[in-house]
């Protein structure tokens, strides 16, 4: 069954990936010149196509927000393991007490081989094994700070420091949106709470307002007051809005280039058609028994960040690019930071996501979607081999794992290497700009090009002469 | 005698450098011109590399082999050669190392230029060293270069530039504007308007939209003097002090909740936790000086001796409620398993983080678990604070936030002193020992009554029962046989008289006289006296000794230290430690130490704190601070953009006794202020050339258009509503968060539904789950404290906007002011256009233009009709027509802002 918004999608996928002619080149150009020359930038939602030819047109971010420790879940380190209990005897970053002793600590958890590729899995992550052929595993990242608040920016933003767009906010400037009913950029988050680092994991910075990402619940109502509080006679909202149009674009007139007021009265607009089209995507009470089970709606464990993972494809289907869905919050609002008990944390957390995020993976793949949809499940760091407190793991910034599927990423594949222990990336190392410049590649962005002057500099996400950042072309399908 | 001094600069405060600095310091481009001729490797640049560079390059396994703590093991150099050749530039490789930014590594903290001044200079001058083969005594970590830096000086006397373009100079404050604006060909833009100055004015200095009369009253004042003394009218408003005292509750953090709040429907209180936000509210109208406003937030208890006063005075009281300032963090210690020491650290640390920013602009957090790596915060310094909360926060003697199952001792105090407490329990005795009296009366009025009653109820059971049912009531409850139970069960009730039945048993007499011993119980219970409680923090117990923890870790105690303040912003080593007498018996007086180490005149502290208030100022009027990092004073934050305005503001501030009226009074009468905020207003070539020179507005060549705070809108919606309640402080007004996830005012749950009117300082304020209407508006999630607020424009904000119960009342309210009455005073518009005018005047204090008018005549004919069609009479639908037209209105973005 496809909808209209899955047929625009289509044409515009053509015309993005192969329809591209010399002409639209040029256009391209040009708007790339306008962009970077426009001081504050505009807030227009409307559709653009990026630099390049684009393979994917959104992405879902799975927020592991915590660390979750490599080790233990992707990277498999037997020399770690015959050397459990011995002291380490290289030099440790460490940020919080409990790791002095500097005591290796193996993994608890055995590692089984998955699909074609024989890519080495946890045994706690059965359901993401069990797709092994379509992702991609990146076991040499690195971030450049270990506490959280300075690694989630790094992730998030592309350096430390506050107050900078985040990727989604940044691919909402560079493309606007294909659905025009919807917002570009929506969060989905636990209802319990807030995840360690709230709202700043969604901030447009100094990108105009509108380009912020928007919260959506995925319990009681989608969007709170989405319909008025007392029912009106037909027709007389849409009157309102009219005439609400016209009194807020009189006004805007003396404000010329104050993008918040240009957001404004786009919000207004997108209100109005979310009035429509929100209830009709986020509803998913529809959804047939057999699509809620490959989502885990049917167990308690998994409902929580299944029911998010099933709205975030139905965001995509309707064309919004990016979708953070936000870990739960139920063992801690930095859910994978086991300083502490790393086993039984594990055994309690890996059940409630592994199941959820297999099966958006396998159900964008059956329809046809995981091709246009990067799919991202990461942490902001990993965790040391070493014990802290006896039987947790401290912050890691030397080496996390991740894995990527769809959007133009090499499926069934594994890229770089860490040291025998897991302490360091050595092989093939990718830096969070890095990542983030592959991402906006595969959406049709140069990371060097995608430029915003703020203050007198033009600001980039990757800012590649400091960070160096660069596309990382050995994770991508050619 | 070379020994001699340096060992003497090491100890003395060495006032000539300070002066020296100054003197140098008037210009604030490079500060390479003050060092002094003959760099010297002791006195220049060891505290440098000490500082910087020795972590790796000293006594252990130096990296790379080489040690940089003499100017002979720099020579010889390590595996790379030589690190230094003397009176060589090029050839000395640590320059080079340090020129491609190779060292220090990234992370680590880096050399300022002016330290790299130093080095070269040191070594062009052939590395001059007193002893080149002895490695010098451990520097702190902090040197007089670091106390140069911009924020961290004394206030420096800077005059008032002059100026070309003097018509536009209305206080000092523009023509240090102007200054920077002339020197780019540019100058102010034409004034605002006077009813977007009055609005404007109003919104910034009472958080509340003027009235149309207020308007009126105001244009038709054509004396010179009349927007000052508007100024100095609103200035006096009871309503400054909730505007301002919010912006202070954001920079101290302040809830009413306690724990972590982070469970949507368990809100918890502590008892009279709210008097702070009070206090505060109180502080800010009578323009408490800011230096007290301080001094009583961090040492109120230490201000008089309330543990032996007679009675508590009102300044007493005050007192102690001001310290509720240093009790906002998250307390976990409200039930047993939270008690532990983990969260009593918690508690210090997040205390320390919300001072560091509040105070200073001082990320001291950083120093939590190793020294500073980008200020010069040595994480002793920390401690040393630290040792300043430990006597409260007493981790030995602890003190839980409410009382727990076991630990039944909380840090709430009573409102009155020991005596007074005597006193009131005397009191009530005496009231309880009349209230037996009268109550024996009432029995022994009622007593044969109930015999009677029973009696009779008794002689209508079963004659074969009677007896047994009898002895079993009589029985002892405990004693009562099986049987006997039964009875109890099966025939008490109705054998038990009521209340109703003895009274209509009483004789006419009778019963006047126990209407009246009642009477007079009541009014003997509401003579009952009862105190509330103070969520103060005061000292518990002996000092405890504070240790250094290690990695930030309180399982890992290192050295012990004193209490002390931040070297940096102390003259020098000794004055860093904190000079502690007890003021009385019972507390150590170190929070006083700090207030007045912060607030002592032309300290460096005092500067700094004064730098941060008055920037903060700025920020609320202006929309952005002149150091628009308004929580970070230090080298990662952003530079000032008019470091002489701030530097002569804060002076200024100090010098007029720490007084925020006249601040805020200088601010708003300046020419930038009053400026219009439009882009085009003038149309002049100036203001093209403005758009591309300074195209983010940093020199404020313009009036900041700024969005409206959460609590603002609320209010302003509120007040053009005419339903705003203006009672002011009490107990928060409850909300309540709904299942699907909208939090609103408990209306169930109010004394009284005007409640739900209130201010909305006046609700509750939680951590994260707010009111949603604030909330989508950027009321802060506070985890600490919040130095500035977010303005986003999202699209929940324009569905609330459009859809919410509380936007649906407020126009239902706002279209009976338009449409005149009796309760509001005024007629009934005369004519569509008329009520138009009287809507723009209330929700935007100004007349719609022409096109506007159209605009909204349209929308009530189109929607009059469709009213009809719907069914409604003609009067209804133009009355509901209008009532779409207000809340249209209330939707537009000028509603929203600042203009």
């Amino acid at each position: 069954m496809e909808n209209s918004f899955f047929a625009n999608r289509r044409e515009f996928l053509q015309q993005a990936t192969w329809g591209f002619s010399g002409l639209a080149l040029a256009h391209l150009v040009e708007q790339d010149q306008a962009r970077a020359a426009t001081a504050s930038g505009g807030s227009d939602l409307r559709p653009r196509m990026g630099h390049l030819p684009a393979r994917a047109t959104s992405v879902i971010m799975l927020m592991q927000v915590g660390g979750p420790s490599q080790i233990d879940l992707f990277d498999p380190k037997p020399e770690l393991q015959k050397r459990d209990g011995q002291e380490y005897s290289e030099q440790v970053e460490t940020l919080q007490p409990g790791s002095e002793t500097k005591k290796l600590m193996g993994s608890p958890f055995r590692f089984e081989r998955h699909g074609n590729s024989g890519m080495e899995i946890s045994e706690l992550l059965p359901a993401i094994g069990s797709i092994a052929d379509e992702i991609c595993l990146v076991r040499s990242m690195f971030s450049d700070n270990n506490n959280h608040p300075q690694a989630t920016r790094c992730l998030n933003t592309g350096k430390i420091f506050p107050g900078r767009p985040t990727l989604g906010s940044w691919i909402g400037y560079a493309l606007g949106t294909e659905n025009q009913n919807l917002p570009t950029y929506v969060v989905l988050r636990d209802p319990e709470g807030y995840n360690n680092g709230g709202t700043t994991m969604w901030e447009n910075g100094w990108l105009p307002a509108v380009y912020r990402g928007t919260e959506i619940q995925s319990r009681g109502a989608a969007v709170l007051d989405l319909h008025p509080a007392v029912a009106l006679p037909p027709g007389v909202q849409r009157n309102n809005l009219a005439a609400l149009a016209k009194l807020n674009e009189e006004r805007r007139k003396l404000y010329p280039r104050e993008s918040e007021l240009d957001a404004r009265i786009r919000n207004y607009e997108l209100a109005a058609r979310m009035q429509t089209a929100a209830e009709r995507v986020l509803d998913i009470s529809g959804e047939t028994a057999g699509m809620r089970a490959l989502y885990g709606l049917d167990s308690p464990v998994t409902e929580n960040f299944g029911t998010r993972c099933l709205m975030a494809r139905r965001l995509v289907e309707s064309g919004v690019r990016f979708i953070q869905v936000m870990v739960p919050v139920k063992s801690g609002t930095m859910a994978w930071d086991h300083h502490e008990k790393i086993k039984p944390g594990l055994e309690v957390l890996c059940p409630q996501v592994d199941h959820p995020t297999a099966g958006l993976i396998r159900d964008l793949k059956q329809r046809g979607l995981l091709d246009s949809t990067i799919v991202l499940w990461t942490g902001e760091f990993g965790r040391l081999p070493i014990s802290q407190k006896a039987s947790g793991r401290d912050h890691n910034r030397n080496a996390f794992s991740l894995i990527v599927a769809g959007g133009g990423f090499k499926a069934g594949h594994v890229h770089g290497r860490t040291d025998d222990f897991g302490y360091k990336s050595i092989e093939n190392r990718v830096s969070c700009p890095d990542l983030l410049a592959t991402i906006l590649h595969q959406l049709g962005l140069d990371h060097d090009r995608l430029k915003y002057l703020h203050h007198g500099r033009e600001e980039s996400l990757t800012d590649s002469p400091v960070t160096g950042a660069k596309v990382v072309g050995e994770l991508l399908d050619v | 005698m070379a020994r001699t001094l340096r060992s003497k600069l090491r100890t003395d405060c060495r006032p000539w450098r300070h002066l020296l600095a100054a003197v140098v310091l008037t210009s604030w481009s490079a500060f390479a011109s003050a060092i002094e001729p003959q760099p010297q490797f002791e006195r220049d640049v060891w505290p440098i590399l000490a500082t910087r560079c020795v972590t790796c390059h000293g006594a252990d396994e130096p990296k790379g082999g080489l040690d940089l703590r003499t100017v002979g093991s720099m020579l010889r150099g390590g595996e790379s050669g030589p690190a230094l050749v003397k009176s060589d530039l090029p050839a000395s490789l640590i320059l080079e190392k340090i020129d491609q930014r190779e060292m220090p590594p990234k992370g680590e903290r880096q050399l300022s230029p002016d330290d790299i001044a130093v080095l070269r200079a040191w070594i062009a001058a052939g590395a001059r060293a007193e002893q080149p083969d002895v490695v010098p005594p451990p520097v702190s970590g902090v040197s007089d270069r670091d106390r140069r830096f911009w924020s961290f000086r004394p206030l420096q006397t800077v005059p008032v530039p002059s100026i070309k373009q003097i018509e536009s100079r209305r206080t000092p404050i523009d023509a240090f504007l102007l200054a920077k604006l002339e020197a780019k060909g540019l100058g102010f833009s034409s004034d605002a308007q006077a009813t977007t100055l009055v609005r404007r004015l109003y919104l910034d200095l009472v958080g509340l939209p003027p009235e149309p009369a207020e308007i009126d009253a105001y244009l038709a004042d054509h004396d010179p003097g009349a927007y000052e003394r508007l100024v100095d009218r609103l200035l006096a408003s009871p309503h400054f002090g909730e505007r301002w005292g919010r912006h202070w509750l954001d920079v101290a953090g302040y809830v009413d909740t306690i724990g972590f709040d982070t469970d949507a429907t368990n809100v918890m209180l502590a008892e009279g936790k709210w008097r702070y936000r009070d206090w505060v509210v109180r502080a800010l109208n009578v323009d408490k000086p800011y230096d007290r406003f301080i001094t009583e937030q961090l040492a109120g208890d230490e201000l008089y001796d309330w543990r032996r006063a007679e009675r508590f005075t009102p300044e007493i009281r005050e007192a102690l409620v001001a310290t509720g300032y240093l009790r906002t963090a998250r307390d976990l210690t409200h039930e047993d398993v939270g008690v532990i020491p983990q969260n009593f650290f918690g508690i210090m640390h997040d205390t320390l983080e919300t001072m560091g920013t509040g105070l200073l602009g001082l990320t001291l957090n950083c120093a939590r678990c190793h020294s500073h790596k980008f200020d010069p915060i040595p994480q002793e310094d920390y401690y040393r604070l630290m040792a300043i909360l430990t006597p409260a926060y007493n981790p030995q003697a602890w003190r839980s936030v409410i009382p727990t199952e076991t630990k039944t001792n909380d840090r709430a105090i009573p409102d009155v002193s020991k005596i007074e407490q005597a006193a009131i329990e005397r009191h009530n005795a005496a009231l309880d020992a009349q209230l037996q009296t009268l109550r024996q009366q009432l029995d022994d009025l009622r007593r044969p009554h109930p015999q009677q009653l029973f009696e009779a109820a008794l002689a209508k059971l079963p004659e074969a029962i009677r007896q047994d049912t009898k002895g079993a009531i009589e029985a002892a409850a405990d004693k009562r046989t099986p049987v006997q139970k039964y009875l109890v069960d099966k025939f008490g009730k109705e054998l038990t008289p009521s209340r109703e039945a003895i009274a209509a048993e009483l004789n006419e007499s009778d019963k006047a006289s126990a209407t009246r011993l009642e009477g007079e119980i009541a009014a003997t219970e509401a003579g009952r006296l009862k105190w509330g409680k103070i969520q103060a923090l005061v000292d518990v117990g002996p000092p405890p000794p504070t240790h250094l923890l290690m990695r930030g870790s309180e399982e890992s105690p290192g050295v012990e230290v004193e209490p002390g303040f931040l070297r940096v912003l102390s003259r020098c080593e000794a004055t860093a430690l904190a000079a502690v007498t007890a003021p009385m018996e019972g507390t150590s007086g170190r929070r006083m130490a700090l207030a007045r180490w912060l607030t002592e005149r032309d300290s460096p502290a005092s500067a700094l704190l004064a730098r941060v208030a008055v920037n903060r100022v700025w920020q609320q009027i202006f929309g952005r601070g002149i150091v628009p990092t308004a929580d970070n004073f230090g080298a990662q934050g952003q530079p000032p953009t008019h470091p002489e305005l701030l530097e002569w503001l804060s002076a200024r501030f100090v010098e007029g006794n720490w007084r925020v009226k006249p601040l805020i009074k200088l601010m708003v009468l300046s020419t930038a202020y009053r400026q219009t905020s439009r882009r085009d207003a003038s149309g002049a070539p100036a203001t093209i050339d403005a758009e591309t020179i300074d195209p983010g507005n940093e020199l404020l060549w313009r009036m900041r258009l700024r969005r409206l705070e959460s609590e603002v809108v609320r209010d302003s919606i509120l007040t053009v509503s005419g339903t705003l309640n203006r009672a002011m402080g009490g107990p928060p007004v409850a909300i309540n968060a709904r299942p699907d996830g909208m939090v609103v005012v408990a209306k169930e749950r109010l004394a009284h539904p005007d409640e739900a009117m209130r201010r909305s300082i006046y609700l509750v304020t939680r951590r994260a789950y707010n009111l949603s209407l604030l909330t989508v508006f950027d009321q802060p999630l506070v985890a600490t404290n919040c130095l500035k607020r977010d303005a986003s424009a999202v699209p929940l904000q324009s569905l609330m906007m459009l859809n919410d119960t509380f936007i649906a009342e407020a126009a239902e309210q706002l279209v009976r002011r338009v449409e005149g009455s009796a309760a509001t005073l005024s007629l009934a518009p005369t004519s569509p256009q008329e009520a138009i005018e009287r809507l723009f005047r209330l929700a935007l204090a100004r007349l719609p233009n022409a096109a506007e008018a159209a605009t909204c005549r349209q929308l009530v004919d189109e929607q009059t009709l469709l009213c009809r069609k719907s069914g409604a009479s003609d009067q209804l639908a133009t009355h509901q027509a209008l009532v779409q037209l207000c809340q249209t209105v209330l939707n537009t973005s000028e509603f929203l802002y600042a203009e």
